[in-house]
Parts: structure tokens; C-alpha cells; sequence
């Protein structure tokens, strides 16, 4: 009898030991792949916050460019640069031939004229003198220079010519060759070219979706809650309502993006791949997650709060108003950031709407057509250029520093504002 | 005086009648305890007083709940107006998550009872002062509620709930949650309470039912099985039920 | 006590007990009572000294009873019949205790009595001692029984029992005028008629308890009286 307890008492213990350690390893696993994950995207990543440049004499020959002396500013902005910034690129060396000078000029960015030109701007009185100028390297060389680029291949197979390996390397000598931070990732709408491609394009196109999105989902969901949770009689129909806003919330996004393609942009006709578009048929995503996170909120209230509200004679609507809803607040902000959150790192249903278009300008409105985040990636992913595989992690990086401070908002606005009541 | 006259009433949650027929007369300036097992519809019945079962979609009150000559059950009661005269204090202290100021002064801000900040100042000091909790708060008005001890925090409610000048103050087991000492300070309240208001009190304790109150009504399954002056009850009540219960042999 | 038992059994047990405490207290008072009268009868000394002797025992009930009543109020606190339970016990003991009192009284003075009594005079004494023993002992039965028309009956034979013993006291100062060497035992004599018609006296208190006990009310109207009796005072 004893015998036998003694040994059920090892075998509680054993299983207890064994599930902890299912336990622990599960976690353990989950922390590696996170690690992994993370150490893969910074290390690929982190090279395309920096920008590689090339420090280029330019002479500002006044006639060259067909100025005058003293030139206007419309003066200067019609000069004719590229003459000029052509012949800084050949100076490099002298004795290039007409083959060699075409490698040469695709050193450079073909953005390298605007450069220049900017330059000058700047400073008017640099005409007639001779500068050294920072030109942005090709994304080719940008590559060799970070090696991210093997310099073994047969010159076949690569994209960067033996002369233009030579002279870049001259330049790299005489330290003419400069890394710094590179703002205009963060600055630069889409390019074509590795080298120019930012994500200010992409960057505002989610902050406008994510706007308007709030500012549809936000309003509509608290008010379809506070009715549902405090007004609503409890009948088969509300609990009709109560399912289906769950079973919305398990709706797979791209059904939202194909609502968004056959009802705003075929019957409502609103402009395709904007914001605009994208924040509402996010919104209809967001929308459930919403209405649950708030009702659970005002579940959470305490019914004695009301019930002390309606006996000191206030009405359902002032017991709503005045205590209920503000108590519920801190759960349903930090549910709609979540839900928010989500819906930033969205990408089938913005794809379907035509978010994923080239866009090569910073959207100034919600009307813009625009690409986000999430879609940015995407676009990146599938290009060929080796230059962009840094940038898809840069994104990644920045889409997930961007959910990380949402998330930690709603993190702190839940305990800085929960706590004090409870 | 009597201040309000149940006659017949009837409470159902949805088919399951909760009270049966409930007859009885509340004097006024009197505490009347209302005692009996749990779920024996006491504190159904002192919700029906206040129309706090409106709340409940199921919940259905038939007839007649007269006080000051009106019934409160007819259509043409209006619940806020019936709430302001007669306030409520709950098992649970459950002050708003609010500051103390503003605990008080919510009741006379929505029926609008002071004009002025002044007005109001004073309301929020004489509510205080009668809920003998001014001395000891006086200086953290502006401090959150839920900050006080359970016994501050339900005479924090009292305060609430006497704010208003209500006629009458139900009170739903106002001590279940506190420790004796409390339990003590809030007994002398409504003893003091008793004389502007009339109370009804519903509590577990039947100790407390024979301190404070001078009418007793015992509720069993649903029924107002007997009634009447408290020592009388707890000396030498009619019903057995009510002796097996008061002397604790209730099977 | 009522039909349902107490939902804690402790408690209905230390009801039980006190009540038991009292009935057993009231038997020792009877067989006081009896022995007492016996003594006188037959002469027995023996019978007279156990009276004197079992006093004691129902002096220590009386403090046990106390002691009972005092802690069920201090941790129970009684209600309802409860409450007029422990009440009554504890003034139906001190009513015994008295009664165990006046009965070591009586063998006292027994023992310093003549041998030879007139007849008449405690045929007359015997008239008014079993008188008072049936009341004492109704009376404890209607306790065990609570019944409140027992105790109505008990406490309305007060009055004859008054009326009895002012015969005896007749007769007794008939004996005393007819000659002085009896002013020794009729003195006693006197003493120890009182001492059982105060007996009667006490019964009918524990009447009156026991009819508050039962019925919660107080009985009402003056105290039955039989003619003013002629000799008064005791111990």
C-alpha cells in the first residue's frame, strides 16, 4: 500500500517534470527561431542604412553650361548640367575610350546631374570654380564596397566591369570613396534603381492608411459596441449580430481586399491604389477586432459602478456616458492599436486594391496613389537587383520597429490607466 | 407614519416567480431590516423600491409600490426622478473610479442642485459631515475614492447616496464586506440616519437586523412569512420559520 | 424547544444539557423536599442529614447553571426561545436553589424537634408539604413538557397551598399557647411551616418562568393570595 503511494508520488512528480521541460523547450525553440529570424534580417539589413558615395571633382564651367556671369536662379535652374557632370565623370580618366566612358557614367546613379545641379543651387558662387562633390555610387558598387559583392566571378556573370572595378578601386586609394548614413532611404519615394529607392513613399502611404483607417474603423466600432454591449436587449438577433462580428474577425484579409477591389473601386469608383482605398478596406478588418476588444472592456467594467450610477438617478445613456465608457477606454485603445497594428503589417488585401503599383512620388494626401510597408517588401522581394536585398530587410526592420512602438503604446496605456482604477 | 405600502406584489425572472404576494407597510423614520436565507427575494424585494429591476430584461413587477401616495410602478413614474428620492447603498462598496468630490457631487450635478461651485461645496461638506467621514477626508477631497479603507469607501457611498436628500435609503447588505469596527461606524450612521430618512435595510447579519432596526420582515422562499417590531421577532416571533431561522435551526 | 434541531450541533447540544442540568437540579430539590418531610414524620435523622448534606450538590448545579447561561450568552448569543431558554434557566436555578436552601433549613430544626409531636400537628404539616411537593413536581414536569397550562395550574394552586399553611400555623400556635415547654419545637415548628410554604413560593416563580419560556408573555394579574397569613418571617 504504501509501497504502491510512494511510487504514484514519483510518477506525479516525473510528469511533472516532463511536461515542464516540454515547456521549456517549446520556448526554447520559439526564442531560436526568433533569434534566428532577427539576427538574419539585422545582418542583411543593417548595411542599407548606409550609403555609399563617390567624392567627384566638378568643374562649374559657366560656359559649358550656357550661363552667363551672373546668373538668375531660373537662370540656374534651366542650365544646362549634364554636359558638365559627364565631363566630371570622364575626368576620371583621361584616357578612357567611348566604351569606357559609358562604364564610367554608370558609376554614378543616373540621379548624379540632379546632384550636381543641386549643388549649385545651393551655392551660386561655386560657378566657374571646380569642387569635389558627393556622387551616389551606383548600386552595384555600393555593393562591392559594403562586400556584399564577390569579386570572383567571371566578369560575364557580373554587373560591374573589370575598368569599373579599377578605377572604383583608384578612387577607393586617393579616399574618394565615403560611407555615410543614408538618409534617403528614409527620404526617397520608390526608385528603380537600388541605389535611390527609399521607403518615404511607402512609409506615408501606410501612415495614411492607418489614419483613415482609424478614423473610420475607431468611431463605428466603439459606437456598434457600446450599443451592442449596454443598450442592445439581449434577443436571438443580437446574438445573431454577436457571432457574425466574431466570425468576421476570422475572415482571411484578402476577402477584404477583394470587397475593397469590387465595391469602392468598381462601384464607388474612388481612386485605385491610394490610401484612401486601403485604409477602408483595412478598416473593415480592424473593425471586428475592435468592436471585441471594447465590449470586452465594457464587460470588464465592474457592474456596481453602474448600478451605483443608475441608483443615484442618472440614465442609462449618463451611466453609459459618464462612467462606463471612459473606464472602458484604456482596454479599447489599446485593442484598437493592436488592431491597428495588424492591419499595418497587412499586405494580400492592399495588393488587391492596386497598392502594389510603382509609385515614385511621396503621396502628399490620401488620395495619392501610394504603396505601404508591407507591400514595399513585397515590390522589393521580387526585384532582381542584388542592391535591393538589403533594402527588403531595412523595411522589415523598420515596419517591425514601427509595430513594436504601437505595441508598446498599447501596453502602456493599458497599465497606466487600468491600474489606477482597479 | 407609513412611507411607502407594498400591496400584492409579484416579482417573476422570466417564468420563475422570485416574490409572492408581498404585503407590507415601511414607517417612515424608522429602519426596517429585512432578513431571511440567501435567495429568499429580500433583496429582490428592495430592489423593486427603487425599480432597480428594470435593469434586468426578464425581471417583471406586478402590483403596487405606493410611496407618498403614488404608485412607482405605474407607467407614468419616471425612474430617474423616483431614483433621486430614493437612494441606494450596495453589498459592495463600489464608489465611481473617480476623486471624492466628485463621488458626491455627481448625484446634485445631474439633477442639478447647485448652481454654483460654492453650492456645491457645500452639499459635497454636509453629505461628508452626515456620513461622519468629513474629519477624516476633508483633506484628500481631491484624491481618488477607491483610495479609502472598505469602511471609508461604503460611507463614501452613504455620502453619495444622502447627497441628493433622498427621503428614503435602501441598503442592500451594506456590511457584508466590512470588519466590525466598520460594521460599528456605519450601524451609528443609520441610527443617526434614521432621523431624515427612512431606511430599509436587508442584511445577513441577524445581529445587526436586532441592533439597528425597530420593524423586522422575514422573507423565506419568496414570501414575506412575518413582520412586525424587531424586539418582538427576536424575542417571541409567531412563525416558527422565523424562530428556526433567527435561533439558526433552519434545515 | 423547537421541532428542527439546531443547524450546529454543538450549540444544541449545550441547550440540551443546561435544560437537562435544571431537571435534575429540580429532582434533587424534590427528594430534598421529600426527605425533609419525612424526617419529620418518622423521626429519621438519618433522612434529615442527607438533606442537610445533599444541599451542596444542588449549590454546585446552581453555580454549574450559571456558568452554562453565561457562556451561551458570551458565544452564542441566543434568540427567540433560545434566548428565553437560557434566561429562564438561569432564574428557575436560583428559584431551586433557594428551594434546596429552605429544605436544609427544615432538617436542621427537625433535628432539634421533640420526638413526640401531636398528631394533628403534623398531619397539618404533611397537608401542606405534599401539597407543595405535587406543585413542585408538576411544575417540573410542565418544564420538561413546556407546557404553559401546567404551569397556569401550578401557579393558581398557589393560593391553596397559602390557605393550608395558615391552618398548620393555627394549629401550631394552638400548640404553642397550650403550654410553654412547647415554645422550643413550635417555634421550629413555625419556622420550618414557613419554610415550606416559601417553597411554594419559589414553585410558583419557576411557574411564571416556565410559562414565559413557553408562551414569550408574562403572566399577567396579581400573584394568587390566600388569607393573610398570621405569622410571618424565616430562617
Amino acid at each position: 500500500m504504501n509501497k504502491n503511494k510512494e511510487k504514484l508520488l514519483a510518477k506525479r512528480y516525473s510528469s511533472e517534470k516532463r511536461f515542464q521541460f516540454l515547456g521549456k523547450s517549446a520556448i526554447f525553440m520559439a526564442l531560436l527561431f526568433l533569434a534566428f529570424f532577427i539576427f538574419k534580417i539585422f545582418s542583411t539589413g543593417y548595411t542599407a542604412f548606409q550609403k555609399t558615395w563617390l567624392i567627384v571633382p566638378v568643374n562649374f564651367d559657366a560656359e559649358t553650361m550656357y550661363l552667363d556671369a551672373n546668373p538668375s536662379k531660373e537662370d540656374l535652374e534651366d542650365a544646362d548640367y549634364f554636359e558638365i557632370s559627364l565631363q566630371s565623370m570622364f575626368n576620371l580618366d583621361k584616357n578612357a575610350n567611348e566604351k569606357q566612358q559609358n562604364e564610367l557614367k554608370k558609376m554614378v546613379s543616373y540621379f548624379f546631374e540632379r546632384e550636381i545641379k543641386q549643388e549649385l543651387i545651393n551655392d551660386p558662387s561655386l560657378l566657374g570654380k571646380t569642387k569635389e562633390i558627393y556622387l551616389t555610387a551606383s548600386d552595384d558598387l555600393d555593393q562591392v564596397f559594403k562586400g556584399n559583392y564577390p569579386r570572383d566571378l567571371p566578369e560575364k556573370q557580373r554587373r560591374v566591369t573589370d575598368y569599373q572595378l579599377k578605377i572604383f578601386d583608384q578612387l577607393v586609394e586617393q579616399g574618394k570613396v565615403e560611407s555615410k548614413f543614408n538618409l534617403s532611404f528614409f527620404t526617397y519615394p520608390d526608385s528603380r534603381e537600388a541605389e535611390l529607392a527609399g521607403i518615404a513613399s511607402s512609409f506615408m502611404g501606410s501612415i495614411f492608411s492607418i489614419l483613415v483607417c482609424l478614423v473610420i474603423a475607431f468611431p463605428v466600432a466603439v459606437l456598434a459596441a457600446i450599443y451592442l454591449e449596454e443598450f442592445a436587449p439581449k434577443n436571438r438577433f443580437t446574438d445573431f449580430i454577436e457571432v457574425n462580428i466574431n466570425n468576421l474577425a476570422a475572415v482571411p484579409s484578402i476577402v477584404f481586399g477583394l470587397l475593397g477591389l469590387g465595391i469602392l473601386l468598381a462601384v464607388f469608383q474612388l481612386p485605385r491604389s491610394t490610401p484612401l482605398v486601403g485604409g477602408i478596406t483595412l478598416s473593415l478588418m480592424t473593425l471586428p477586432t475592435i468592436i471585441i476588444a471594447c465590449r470586452a472592456s465594457l464587460k470588464a467594467v465592474p457592474p456596481s459602478i453602474r448600478e451605483a450610477a443608475l441608483a443615484m438617478g442618472a440614465s442609462r445613456m449618463q451611466t453609459t456616458m459618464h462612467h462606463t465608457v471612459p473606464l472602458s477606454m484604456p482596454g479599447t485603445l489599446s485593442g484598437t492599436i493592436i488592431g491597428l497594428a495588424q492591419a499595418l503589417g497587412e499586405t494580400a488585401p492592399l495588393i488587391l486594391i492596386g497598392m502594389v503599383a510603382f509609385v515614385n512620388t511621396i503621396p502628399g494626401s490620401p488620395m495619392d496613389p501610394a504603396a505601404s510597408l508591407p507591400v514595399q517588401i513585397y515590390i522589393w522581394a521580387e526585384s532582381a537587383e542584388r542592391g535591393f536585398v538589403e533594402k527588403v530587410s531595412a523595411c522589415i526592420m523598420v515596419l517591425l520597429g514601427f509595430l513594436i512602438i504601437m505595441n508598446l503604446f498599447a501596453q502602456i496605456i493599458r497599465h497606466k490607466f487600468e491600474k489606477k482604477w482597479s | 407614519m407609513i412611507k411607502i405600502s407594498a400591496k400584492n406584489v409579484d416579482v417573476f425572472y422570466g417564468k420563475k416567480q422570485a416574490l409572492f404576494n408581498i404585503n407590507l407597510d415601511i414607517e417612515e423614520n424608522q429602519v426596517t431590516a429585512l432578513i431571511g436565507p440567501s435567495g429568499c427575494g429580500k433583496s429582490t424585494f428592495l430592489r423593486c423600491l427603487n425599480r432597480m429591476n428594470d435593469v434586468i430584461d426578464i425581471c417583471k413587477v406586478q402590483g403596487e409600490i405606493v410611496i407618498n401616495d403614488f404608485n412607482i410602478n405605474d407607467k407614468g413614474c419616471d425612474v430617474v426622478r423616483l431614483r433621486e428620492k430614493i437612494g441606494m447603498v450596495f453589498q459592495k462598496p463600489n464608489p465611481f473610479p473617480k476623486t471624492l468630490y466628485e463621488n458626491i457631487s455627481y448625484g446634485p450635478s445631474i439633477h442639478g442642485m447647485a448652481q454654483s461651485k460654492q453650492e456645491m461645496d457645500e452639499i459635497v461638506e454636509i453629505s461628508l459631515k452626515k456620513a461622519a467621514l468629513w474629519e477624516e477626508v476633508k483633506d484628500r477631497l481631491h484624491e481618488p475614492g477607491t483610495g479609502l479603507s472598505g469602511g471609508q469607501q461604503q460611507r463614501l457611498c452613504i455620502a453619495r447616496a444622502i447627497s441628493v436628500q433622498p427621503e428614503v435609503i435602501l441598503m442592500d447588505e451594506p456590511c457584508s464586506a466590512l470588519d466590525p469596527i466598520a460594521t460599528a461606524q456605519i450601524e451609528e450612521l443609520i441610527d443617526e440616519l434614521k432621523k431624515e430618512h427612512t431606511i430599509i435595510i436587508v442584511t445577513h447579519s441577524m445581529a445587526q437586523a436586532a441592533r439597528v432596526s425597530q420593524r423586522t420582515g422575514f422573507f423565506h422562499l419568496g414570501e414575506l412569512i412575518e413582520h412586525g417590531l424587531t424586539d418582538k421577532i427576536f424575542k417571541n416571533p409567531d412563525n416558527t420559520k422565523t424562530q428556526d431561522y433567527i435561533t439558526g435551526r433552519f434545515g | 424547544m423547537s421541532e428542527a434541531p439546531h443547524t450546529v450541533k454543538s450549540y444544541e447540544e449545550e441547550l440540551k444539557n443546561l435544560n437537562s442540568n435544571i431537571v435534575k437540579m429540580g429532582g434533587f430539590c424534590e427528594e430534598a423536599l421529600v426527605k425533609a418531610t419525612q424526617a419529620i414524620i418518622s423521626r429519621n435523622s438519618d433522612n434529615a442529614e442527607t438533606v442537610i448534606k445533599d444541599d451542596e450538590k444542588i449549590d454546585k448545579y446552581e453555580t454549574l447553571v450559571e456558568q452554562q447561561v453565561v457562556n451561551l450568552i458570551a458565544l452564542r448569543q441566543p434568540m427567540a426561545i433560545d434566548l428565553r431558554e437560557t434566561v429562564t434557566a438561569l432564574k428557575i436555578s436560583s428559584d431551586l436553589e433557594r428551594i434546596g436552601d429552605l429544605a436544609k433549613n427544615i432538617s436542621k430544626r427537625t433535628l432539634l424537634l421533640n420526638e413526640n409531636l401531636p398528631k394533628n400537628l403534623t398531619e397539618a404539616l404533611i397537608r401542606v408539604s405534599s401539597n407543595v411537593q405535587k406543585q413542585l413536581k408538576s411544575i417540573l414536569d410542565a418544564y420538561l413538557d413546556r407546557s404553559s397550562a401546567m404551569a397556569v395550574n401550578v401557579w393558581e394552586g398557589d393560593e391553596h397551598i397559602d390557605d393550608l399553611t395558615n391552618l398548620c400555623m393555627q394549629e401550631v400556635i394552638k400548640y404553642l399557647k397550650e403550654d410553654e415547654k412547647n415554645l422550643d419545637d413550635g417555634t421550629h415548628l413555625l419556622f420550618v411551616t414557613k419554610n415550606i410554604e416559601r417553597i411554594g413560593d419559589h414553585t410558583t416563580n419557576v411557574a411564571e418562568q416556565v410559562y414565559y419560556l413557553v408562551t414569550g408573555e408574562y403572566l399577567e394579574g396579581d400573584r394568587p393570595k390566600g388569607t393573610e397569613p398570621i405569622v410571618t418571617g424565616e430562617k
